[in-house]
């Protein structure tokens, strides 16, 4: 084996190493920034929820009733 | 033979030492292979399990449904007190959280210190956004954020009974929140969803770095549930029950709206009723649902059924007249409401004086297994199937029970308990011309994929319990007639023809009658051409001390017509 090609296949081996590397270390924060969207997302969410139960509980036939009784201006 | 003899303990040695290690091998591999194959997976996995989503309860709103229930994310700020070693992170990390959550750092410092040894201490309970931001970013150690889903109920206790409410099993294996009354726990099951697991992969310092989707099952949201429940018509029927007891000093009150042609319950109240958040301050006789569960003599309301077993079995007819002993049966110890003396009188004119001796008379016509039929027909004595959990059968007797006065006793409504859905229900086949109907609150479930499951059900129009001409001669001419001249003026309404029949009825109590307590309702509907809907009133213990009046005309019969006069405009104006 010439010593050329010894270097090569060195190289070739060194280089598929760093690139398996790197693709694991991309994989991995693709995966973060995956499961952190998700969080994020998660949170809107829950968000929205909150304002949605709000505006239910202000939508409360009840709490209607009452301003109405007490003449005053429904919000 | 010195050396011979050393060489020979030497491969002996390195036999045993093999064989040592042939025998650690299979040791390894083949009795403890499977606790180091867990060993290796899972210093490679972790798991995490995912709680479903709750699925909501809406009302059916007309245009669009509120939400009566739902579940959200709340996230709690916690210590893990091990964490936390000297007095003195305690009181840093305190003095810290005192500035983010607005808590006083010697009530945190006392919360901890209470429970030193504990990993879960709950210092706040949903925090804020901009909390949650300025806690991440503050690193605090022994600091973290817990996030759990909890239920809402935002139309507060306008729909407690209904809705019900949800706490811990009674099963000490589960630790679930699991529905315990009303439609969280009739529809547990559509509402629950199925838990899910999450496993990834992990590194070394066992942070996520993949997800094992071939052993991850995600969480599917529990169903949603549409009732047949509108919160508008029930707030009407709250507000007037409730003004009621409070002007009569009541000790509890159930009204009940229903669609006669469906049986789909528009309003249910319960009073006292609680807050389904908080129910846990509420006492058993807050959370008690009387509409369904408490059964009741139902008095004179009990006398249109009666007259309408008669009518249909041909034992009366409409023409006949019955003599109501001028105010006293004495053989049979009955006596008119406000001692009245009656003559002879029609069977329609029995209905709207409300005459006991006359519906006793009805009753001795019948014979006691006509009248026992007769009132089975309408489904008293057994639970009407209602979807409410803890519905109550009532108590009809069999007819080889009853003493001889019991034959004219049931037809005015004594010696037979009821319950106020099974009136209701009653009323509701006098209403549609005599077809049955199952009561029902639910009216579809929508899955967590969209799909759409009707649940309520018409009535079965082709078939009749009693003849149509029976019903409508009860609703349109006997029952119309209370209203017009009878002891129901109270319940008239403006615009719509109602129709109706009130009740006051003895308590029974210890084998006889509380002389002191009546309980006053009023049963009915309107329009009388075609009834559109059909409510119940039913008081207890009106106080009678106040001079005001105890009875179904005076105490009950207004709060119909309050719900009525506003329910008609509403379904006309939704219709509109």
């Amino acid at each position: 084996m010439s010593r050329s090609r010894l270097v090569y296949i060195v190289l070739l081996f060194t280089a598929i190493l760093v690139g398996t590397v790197d693709m694991r270390i991309s994989s991995s924060r693709a995966f973060f920034r995956w499961r952190r969207a998700l969080v994020e997302q998660d949170n809107l969410k829950r968000q929205l929820m909150r304002k949605e139960l709000q505006l239910e509980e202000l939508l409360n036939p009840s709490v209607i009733s009452e301003h109405v009784n007490r003449g005053e201006r429904v919000p | 033979m010195r050396t011979h003899r050393l060489m020979l303990v030497f491969h002996v040695l390195i036999m045993v030492v093999f064989g040592l290690l042939c025998w650690r091998v299979y040791f390894l591999q083949h009795c403890q292979a499977d606790f180091y194959a867990d060993e290796g997976y899972r210093s490679l996995h972790a798991s995490s399990r995912q709680e479903p989503q709750r699925g909501r309860i809406f009302d059916s709103g007309g245009r669009r449904g509120r939400v009566l229930a739902a579940s959200n994310k709340v996230q709690t700020v916690f210590v893990d007190a091990s964490l936390l070693g000297h007095w003195d992170d305690v009181m840093e990390t305190a003095a810290k959280l005192q500035k983010i959550l607005d808590i006083d750092a010697a009530e945190i410092c006392d919360t901890i210190s209470n429970r030193r040894r504990q990993r879960f201490i709950r210092v706040k309970e949903g925090i804020t956004e901009s909390q949650r931001e300025a806690i991440i970013s503050a690193n605090l150690r022994g600091v973290g954020i817990d996030v759990q889903w909890r239920r809402f109920y935002p139309m507060g206790d306008l729909t407690s009974h209904v809705v019900g409410f949800i706490g811990g099993s009674t099963d000490p294996n589960d630790w679930d929140r699991i529905g315990l009354a009303g439609i969280e726990r009739t529809y547990e099951s559509q509402l629950k969803g199925t838990r899910g697991n999450h496993v990834f992969l992990v590194d070394t310092r066992r942070y996520p770095i993949g997800l094992d989707t071939s052993r991850s099952m995600a969480a599917r949201d529990g169903s949603s549930v549409v009732l047949t429940i509108d919160s508008t018509i029930q707030e009407f029927t709250r507000s007037a029950l409730t003004k009621q007891i409070r002007a009569y000093e009541a000790e509890s009150g159930v009204a009940i709206v229903m669609d006669p042609w469906t049986g789909a319950i528009l309003a249910m109240v319960s009073l006292p009723d609680f807050d389904p958040s908080d129910f846990g301050k509420a006492d058993a006789g807050r959370l008690r649902n009387r509409a369904v569960s408490d059964p009741f003599e139902p008095g004179s309301i009990f006398k249109p059924i009666v007259v309408a077993a008669a009518l249909d079995k041909g034992l009366i007819r409409t023409t006949d007249h019955f003599y109501c002993e001028d105010g006293y049966y004495a053989k049979y110890r009955i006596g008119e409401w406000a001692n009245n003396r009656f003559g002879n009188m029609s069977v329609k004119a029995i209905l709207t004086e409300s005459s006991n001796i006359g519906m006793a008379k009805i009753g001795q016509k019948m014979g006691q297994t006509a009248l026992y039929d007769g009132v089975r027909l309408f489904g008293f004595g057994q639970p009407t199937g209602v979807d409410m959990p803890g519905e109550d059968a009532g108590m009809l007797r069999p007819p080889r029970e009853w003493s001889s006065y019991t034959v004219t006793r049931i037809p005015y409504g004594h010696e037979i308990s009821v319950t106020a859905i099974q009136v209701t229900r009653a009323f509701a086949i006098l209403a549609n011309g005599g077809s049955p109907v199952t009561p029902h609150m639910v009216q579809s479930i929508i899955d967590d994929a969209g799909n759409v499951t009707q649940v309520g059900r018409r009535a079965n129009l082709a078939g009749h319990l009693i003849k149509p001409e029976v019903a409508a001669w009860l609703v349109r001419e006997a029952m119309v007639s209370v209203i017009k001249e009878g002891t129901g003026k109270e319940a008239a309404l403006g615009k719509w023809q109602s129709w109706g029949k009130t009740g006051t009825a003895n308590i029974a109590m210890g084998g006889g009658y509380d002389s002191v307590n009546y309980t006053a309702s009023f049963v009915g509907g309107a329009p009388a051409d075609v009834p559109r809907v059909v409510t119940l009133v039913s008081i207890r213990k009106p106080n009678k001390a106040l001079g005001k009046g105890y009875s179904g005309g005076r105490v009950a019969a207004p709060v119909f017509r309050e719900i009525m006069e506003k329910t008609m405009a509403y379904l006309e104006e939704s219709v509109q």
